[in-house]
C-alpha cells in the first residue's frame, strides 16, 4: 500500500499543523480510495458477522435464538464493548481504539471455534464462519492500523499481546457458560466492526477529528 | 421435552416427589471457570443421561446480591419455562428440579437447563445430554477404484438416531498380519462414509470395521473380510459414439473405449448399454453386452432421437471370481435414427457387430430359421450380416419406388416387401 510522505513541517518559524485538530485536512486521493476500501471491506464484514451470530445462536438452542434472551454479559479478558464515550472521541482516536479491539478478536474468535469444534462438531459452516472471521478481523485491523500510520496518527506504543487467560478458562467451562461466552464474543465481534465501518464513514465524510 | 408431572407431583409439593429411579448427581463445586458473573450454580453440569431416566437437579443461590435466596426462581428448559410443580424449594437458597422420562435432546450441543431469578435474569445454565449408546454399524460395503483406493460406507444401525454426536471410526488391517489402521477421509460419499487413498496391498484380504462411540459407550460393526481386487470399479467407458447405421431407421451403432485406467486388465470385461427416448424417462437396458467395446442397437423407432449410456464391470480383473462393481455411468451421447414413413417395431436391443443374434424376439426367431436353414437347405452362406444388407436394399428400393410414383412422406405406406422387380 503506497502512501504519501507524512506532513512536513512548515518552513519560517510557523505553527506546525496539527492534522487532528484541522478538521479541513484535504486527503490525497490515493489514501481516501484506501480509506473508502477500508470502509467497504468492514461493510462487508458487519453483513459476515450478523451471519456469523445468527449461525451460532441456531446452533446453540433455545433460549440463545429467541428474542427474550439475555444473558449475563460475561467479560471477556482483553476486549470490552465500546464505551458510550467512544462516539465523542476524535477520529484518530476511534480508529485505534477499533484497530486494538480488531487485534483482540482472533484468538478469541479462535477459542469459540475450538470449544464449538467439541459441541457442534458436525457444524462445518459454523467452524469455517468463526475461523473466517478471525482472519479477517486480522485484515481489518491491519488495513486500519496502516491508515492510521498514513495519517501520522499510529499508536507508537507496544501492541499489547492478547491475553490467554480467556482461552483456558472457557476450556474449564461447563458447556452452559461457554455457548454465553461464544455468544459474548461473536457479539463483539459484530458490534466492533460495526463501530470500524461507522468511524471509517466519518473519516471518509471528512468528519470532526 | 420431558414429561411433566401432573397431580401427585403438584398436591405433594411439601413432600419429596415420588420419582422413578433418579441419576443423582450432586456435584457441589465452586462457580465454574469462565462464568464469574454467575450468582449461582446449578448440579449436576453437563449431566449425560439416557432416554427415558430421570433427573434431580439443584440450583444454589450465592450470597450475592446480598439477600438472594430460592424463593421465585424458576426453571427454563430450552426456552421453555418448566412448570412450577417440578421445582421444590430445599432449603434457603436451593431449588431442586425432578425431571422424569427425557427425551432425546434437542440439538447436539446439549439441552439448556437455565436456573432465572425471579425478575427473568438468568443466574446460571447447565446443558443435557440425553441419548441413547451407539449401535453396532451394520451393512459395510467398500469398493476400489482402479485398484488405486477403497472407499467404504455403512449403516449406523437399526435405530439410527442417538441424538447425541456419535463418532465413527472406520479401521482396517490385512488380515494375517499389521497393525490397525484408521480412516482419516470421512464423508467423502455421504455421511456414513470414508476413503483410503493409498497405500493398499493387492492378493491378499483386508479386515475392516466400524466403530461407533458418544458419551453414553461404543459399539463395533461385524468384520469384513475381503480382496481389493474383488470389489474394484472403474471409470465409465470414454469416448461413447452413437451413429447411425447407413439408411436403417430402427437401428444405431454404439462404440466406446474401454477404461483407460485398467485398459490392460479388461480381457473379461462386462459392459451394459441402457438407451431412452429423448422425451422419456424409462431407460431401456441391454444386457448382453460382453467385453466389445461395440454394438448396435436395432428396433428402435425411426426419426427419433435417443440418448445412450454405457458402463462397465471389470469382471475377472486378475483373475477374481467375484462379480465386480458395474462403473457410473458414461454421459449421454445423443443420435437420431433416419426418418421413416414405416415406423419400426417398438422393442429394442444390441445387436453387436458381425451378425451375432440379439435378444430381440423377431431377430430370435429369425436366428432359429437361419440355423435350419442352414442344417437343412445347405444355405452356408445365410447369415444376420446378409439379412441387414437385405433390409437395406428393401429401403433403397421402397424410397426409389415412391419417387417414381410421386408419393409424398406423409402418403400412404409402401406395401412392397420383396425385392424390387
Amino acid at each position: 500500500m503506497g502512501f504519501p510522505d507524512r506532513p512536513r513541517a512548515p518552513q519560517g518559524g510557523q505553527k506546525p499543523k496539527d492534522p487532528q485538530a484541522d478538521s479541513s485536512v484535504s486527503l490525497l486521493p490515493h489514501l481516501e480510495a484506501k480509506i473508502r476500501q477500508t470502509h467497504s471491506l468492514a461493510h462487508l464484514l458487519t453483513k459476515y458477522a450478523e451471519q456469523l451470530l445468527q449461525e451460532y445462536v441456531q446452533l446453540q438452542g433455545d433460549p440463545f435464538g429467541l428474542p427474550s434472551f439475555s444473558p449475563p454479559r460475561l467479560p471477556v479478558a482483553g476486549l470490552s464493548a465500546p464505551a458510550p464515550s467512544h462516539a465523542g472521541l476524535p477520529v484518530h482516536e476511534r480508529l485505534r481504539l477499533d484497530a486494538a479491539a480488531l487485534a483482540a478478536l482472533p484468538p478469541l474468535l479462535d477459542v469459540v471455534r475450538r470449544r464449538q469444534a467439541e459441541l457442534n462438531p458436525r457444524a462445518q459452516r459454523l467452524l469455517r464462519r468463526l475461523e473466517d472471521a478471525a482472519r479477517q478481523a486480522r485484515a481489518l485491523g491491519a488495513a486500519v492500523e496502516a491508515l492510521l500510520a498514513a495519517l501520522g496518527a499510529a499508536n507508537r506504543g507496544p501492541r499489547a499481546e492478547p491475553p490467554t487467560a480467556t482461552a483456558s478458562a472457557a476450556s474449564a467451562a461447563g458447556v452452559f457458560p461457554a455457548k454465553v461466552l461464544g455468544l459474548r464474543v461473536c457479539g463483539l465481534y459484530r458490534e466492533w466492526l460495526s463501530r470500524t465501518e461507522g468511524d471509517l464513514g466519518q473519516l471518509l465524510a471528512g468528519g470532526p477529528a | 421435552m420431558p414429561a411433566g408431572r401432573r397431580g401427585p407431583a403438584a398436591q405433594s409439593a411439601r413432600r419429596p416427589p415420588p420419582l422413578l429411579p433418579l441419576l443423582l448427581l450432586c456435584v457441589l463445586g465452586a462457580p465454574q471457570a469462565g462464568s464469574g458473573a454467575d450468582t449461582a450454580v446449578i448440579s449436576p453440569q453437563d449431566p449425560t443421561l439416557l432416554i427415558g431416566s430421570s433427573l434431580l437437579a439443584t440450583c444454589s443461590v450465592h450470597g450475592d446480591p446480598p439477600g438472594a435466596t430460592a424463593e421465585g426462581l424458576y426453571w427454563t428448559l430450552n426456552g421453555r419455562r418448566l412448570p412450577p410443580e417440578l421445582s421444590r424449594v430445599l432449603n434457603a437458597s436451593t431449588l431442586a428440579l425432578a425431571l422424569a422420562n427425557l427425551n432425546g435432546s434437542r440439538q447436539q450441543s446439549g439441552d439448556n437447563l437455565v436456573c432465572h431469578a425471579r425478575d427473568g435474569s438468568i443466574l446460571a445454565g447447565s446443558c443435557l445430554y440425553v441419548g441413547l449408546p451407539p449401535e453396532k454399524p451394520v451393512n459395510i460395503s467398500c469398493w476400489s477404484k482402479n485398484m488405486k483406493d477403497l472407499t467404504c460406507r455403512w449403516t449406523p444401525g437399526a435405530h439410527g438416531e442417538t441424538f447425541l454426536h456419535t463418532n465413527y471410526s472406520l479401521k482396517y488391517k490385512l488380515r494375517w498380519y499389521g497393525q490397525d489402521n484408521t480412516c482419516e477421509e470421512y464423508h467423502t460419499v455421504g455421511p456414513h462414509s470414508c476413503h483410503i487413498p493409498k497405500d493398499l496391498a493387492l492378493f491378499t484380504p483386508y479386515e475392516i470395521w466400524v466403530e461407533a462411540t458418544n458419551r453414553l459407550g461404543s459399539a463395533r460393526s461385524d468384520v469384513l473380510t475381503l480382496d481389493i481386487l474383488d470389489v474394484v470399479t472403474t471409470d465409465p467407458p470414454p469416448d461413447v459414439h452413437v451413429s447411425r447405421v447407413g439408411g436403417l431407421e430402427d437401428q444405431l451403432s454404439v462404440r466406446w473405449v474401454s477404461p483407460p485406467a485398467l485398459k490392460d486388465f479388461l480381457f473379461q470385461a462386462k459392459y451394459q448399454i441402457r438407451y431412452r427416448v429423448e422425451d422419456s424417462v424409462d431407460w431401456k437396458v441391454v444386457d448382453d453386452v460382453s467385453n466389445q467395446t461395440s454394438c448396435r442397437l436395432a428396433g428402435l423407432k425411426p426419426g427419433t432421437v435417443y440418448f445412450v449410456q454405457v458402463r462397465c464391470n471389470p469382471f475377472g480383473i486378475y483373475g477374481s471370481k467375484k462379480a465386480g462393481i458395474w462403473s457410473e455411468w458414461s454421459h449421454p451421447t445423443a443420435a437420431s435414427t433416419p426418418r421413416s414413413e414405416r415406423s419400426g417395431p417398438g422393442g429394442g436391443a444390441c445387436e453387436p457387430r458381425g451378425g451375432e443374434p440379439s435378444s430381440g424376439p423377431v431377430r430370435r426367431e429369425l436366428k432359429q430359421f437361419l440355423g435350419w436353414l442352414k442344417k437343412h437347405a445347405y444355405c452356408s452362406n445365410l447369415s444376420f450380416r446378409l439379412y441387414d444388407q437385405w433390409r437395406a436394399w428393401m429401403q433403397k428400393s421402397h424410397k426409389t419406388r415412391n419417387q417414381d410414383e410421386g408419393i409424398l412422406p406423409s402418403g400412404r405406406r409402401g406395401t412392397a416387401r420383396g425385392p424390387a422387380r
